[in-house]
């Protein structure tokens, strides 16, 4: 009878994670699982509720990405009426959402991920953390508090609050005025001139940290996400899946995803598993979100974006999988978010007041995908006629990572733990495996503090517990 | 440093919303914290133990589990003062709105509706924490001395609420309904129909509900600036009750009732209203329902 660690994340949550490994006799890695505790009944919570309204109640998944769960809801109950909305209103949530990335990519790359690179990942994990960045470096930090605020007051220009409140089937409840697209104008070339200077604060801990990066949490799957024209694409267009090797596997209308994608239940787990249907379960494992995007795409239709993808892939190849090169994704996907939306906001079409479109409520069925900040976001739901919704399926972003993390935390593992004994950092270096994804369990234990507190508990064979925590 | 106010901050269901909130201070955050010093915040340091004393103690989201419960009971301990932040806290929140449901048929739910998962079983790994039969609010457990309510509450009636505590004064929520601070107007009381949002887009200017959407403002605290009027969608309610009426849903089915006519205008049929008002819980107790009348599941007769 071997040893077993649990690696228990304290935020004691609905949602929290947490990891435990198995040790064989020898001391070696047996197995090693991340346990997802997330049950949050949306699909019944939703069962019965006028559709318009899902767009208002699913915010509440998630308050991180809520304009994601908004913009794909409506989407969904569009497909599901088959109403064309007004190209001005398609214009205007995609601004929303290049604010929700704004927003959301400037938290997790400066709240969360820097300070395990500015302090190290062995640093003082009392200064490891956004408290410190203000210490040690306020001008970075204000840059940074200013930046993730764009975001924020793009998304409320549009949506009425950062908790979107004017999608519904059709369009929009409201257009945008002349003030208002020039503030954003604003806010989104200066967001530009900020994802330069991270670029630059960045660039140079990628490259010290490139040992840590080529081993860490590898792991060799297929990576799925839109694109339009070949081009990265966050709001609309085709779901590509694409191959280790480079090779696309599929393209196709995400409307069509029941078609490719599976999920099944792991009893570790309470999020489903996603798989590709054709490879099957384990085989079919693949991930999404910005390594992922980034990959499968052809080339970035805005110019300072794809230079910096023509580094990447110089730097990287052309299928990278070293799972630490989403932070560096990250960049790029804000920065293109930056560009995209200034090339939204001169568009003449912008300010335009055709933002509704009348649906007809029909018994049916629909799907709305976007990219949310954590990867592919997908609600399909089923109404009776009069537009209530009998049945709801969603997969969030972090449901098609979880197969990939769990890997990945078990090569971790096995790397770190020889002999029994975990190695000198193993802790945050586990963590930085899971960070990296940037998950969002349920998104309710979406930390955003830089690191998760960890619990490591060895129970010898002898029933002896020795307790190691990193806080 | 010595002089700064301790506050600790921990969160048990939730979606992180309030979270954000607190950082949609923006800069204003950097003034905070030279007042402040947080001992214990999970979303943003290191956890500590419970070893810490604090002046303030703030708990998001409501209580699902047992360790949610065992959260807000240490966090009571720890703190002088204790404020639930946001209507999960407050009131339960949407998740408390699956409370009508028992928790074997959200689970049948989630494992039957899905298209791409058809008859998967449910996890029952050891591993996986038990979840309470219902979602309740934080007060339940605990007694808690204030609140913050809205989904999420606004960032600067949380930077209000906190000022007033860091000053020894208590924190006043505000005392009107969103309608007060709602600059569309209400020409007359009647409404002749409802409409749903699908329907129409709203007239910019004129009352919401007197266009014939259910707009919750006249039920619902104010203390928003009536965001989603302003931008032509209808309140749901998220502030939960205003400070003179005892139970949100109640109090609007009262509005629509009045609005209908049923009060002074004997031809009016309640069963039409009834007919009309479509899904009464998700539209009236949408953010209330735990801390509402109606306690018990509801099962539909067939």
């Amino acid at each position: 009878m071997g040893k077993k660690i649990t690696l228990e994340p304290v935020s004691r949550v609905e949602g929290h994670a947490k990891v435990t490994v198995n040790l064989n006799d020898a001391g070696q890695v047996d197995d090693a699982h991340l346990h997802i505790v997330e049950m949050r009944g949306f699909e019944k919570l939703l069962q019965g509720r006028p559709i318009e309204d899902a767009q208002r109640i699913v915010t509440a998944i998630c308050g991180i990405c809520p304009v994601s769960h908004h913009l794909a809801s409506a989407k969904a109950a569009d497909n599901t009426f088959g109403v064309e909305i007004p190209r001005p209103a398609a214009l205007l949530r995609e601004l929303m959402h290049m604010g929700q990335m704004i927003h959301s990519h400037t938290l997790h790359f400066f709240y969360l991920a820097a300070p395990d690179l500015i302090f190290t990942p062995d640093g003082d994990p009392k200064k490891r953390n956004v408290f410190g960045v203000i210490e040690a470096n306020p001008e970075l930090a204000t840059q940074v508090v200013l930046n993730r605020k764009r975001g924020q007051e793009m998304i409320r220009a549009i949506g009425g609050r950062a908790a979107p409140v004017t999608a519904k089937p059709g369009g929009l409840t409201k257009g945008i005025t002349e003030d208002q697209r020039q503030k954003m104008l604003k806010d989104a070339q200066d967001s530009i001139e900020f994802t330069k200077l991270g670029l630059e604060v960045a660039a140079p801990l990628f490259e010290q940290y490139m040992d840590v990066i080529k081993i860490l949490g590898v792991v060799n799957t297929p990576m799925m996400g839109l694109v339009k024209d070949g081009n990265l694409e966050m709001y609309d267009g085709t779901l590509r899946m694409m191959d280790t090797d480079g090779s696309i596997i599929k393209e196709f209308d995400p409307t069509k995803y029941a078609d490719y994608i599976q999920e099944n239940y792991q009893d570790w787990s309470y999020l489903k598993f996603p798989y590709w249907k054709e490879k099957g379960w384990p085989d079919g494992i693949y991930r999404v979100a910005p390594l992922a995007r980034i990959n499968v795409c052809d080339k970035i239709s805005t110019p300072l974006a794809n230079d910096m993808l023509t580094d990447f892939r110089a730097a990287f190849g052309r299928m990278p999988q070293q799972t630490l090169l989403y932070h560096y994704a990250r960049l790029i996907e804000l920065m293109y978010a930056s560009e995209r939306a200034v090339e939204l906001l001169n568009d003449p079409d912008i300010t335009s007041t055709d933002v509704w479109a009348k649906p007809e409520p029909r018994a049916a069925t629909g799907v709305g995908v976007l990219e949310a900040p954590r990867g592919t976001l997908i609600h399909e739901y089923s109404t009776n006629d009069e537009g209530f919704i009998t049945k709801a399926n969603l997969i969030v972003s972090t449901g098609h990572n979880q197969g990939a993390m769990d890997l990945g935390v078990r090569e971790a593992a096995k790397l770190l733990i020889k002999d029994g004994e975990p190695q000198e950092g193993l802790l945050n270096r586990l963590e930085m495996v899971i960070r990296a994804y940037d998950p969002c369990f349920s998104c309710a234990t979406h930390t955003i503090d830089g690191r998760w507190p960890v619990k490591l508990e060895l129970v010898g064979p002898d029933g002896r517990t020795r307790t190691y925590t990193n806080y | 440093m010595g002089d700064k106010v301790k506050v600790q901050e921990d969160w048990l269901a939730v979606c992180s919303g309030c979270e954000i909130a607190v950082l949609d201070l923006h800069e204003a955050i950097l003034d905070v914290l030279q007042a402040i010093e947080f001992v214990r915040i999970p979303v943003l340091m290191d956890i500590k133990d419970f070893d810490q004393h604090t002046t303030v103690g703030i708990l998001t989201g409501g209580i699902r589990n047992e360790d949610n419960e065992h959260v807000a009971k240490k966090v009571r301990e720890t703190s002088d003062v204790v404020v639930a932040l946001g209507s999960c806290a407050a009131f339960g929140g949407i998740p408390g709105l699956n409370n009508i449901n028992a928790m074997s048929d959200i689970k049948q739910a989630v494992k039957t509706s899905t298209s791409t998962a058809p008859d998967q079983e449910i996890p029952t790994s050891s591993e996986l924490p038990k979840l309470f039969e219902t979602l309740r609010p934080v007060s339940d457990v605990i007694k808690v001395d204030y609140f913050i309510p809205g989904c999420p509450p606004d960032a600067f009636l949380i930077a209000e609420v906190l000022t007033a505590l860091l000053q020894g004064q208590e924190p006043q929520l505000s005392l009107k309904n969103v309608c007060e601070d709602c600059p569309r107007e209400r020409k007359e009381k009647r409404i002749s129909d409802i409409k749903r949002p699908i329907e129409a887009n709203g007239e910019p200017n004129e009352c919401l509900l007197n266009q014939g959407f259910m707009c919750m403002g006249p039920a619902t605290r104010s203390g928003c600036g009536a965001q989603c009027p302003q931008v032509n969608a209808p309140c749901t309610g998220c502030y939960g009750a205003t400070a003179s009426s005892y139970e949100q849903g109640a109090a609007m089915l009262n509005v629509v009732a009045s609005a209908y006519g049923l009060d002074d205008d004997g031809t009016v049929d309640l069963n039409e209203m009834t007919k009309d008002v479509y899904d009464p819980i998700g539209t009236f107790y949408r953010y209330t329902l735990p801390v509402s009348l109606i306690k018990a599941k509801i099962t539909e007769k067939r």
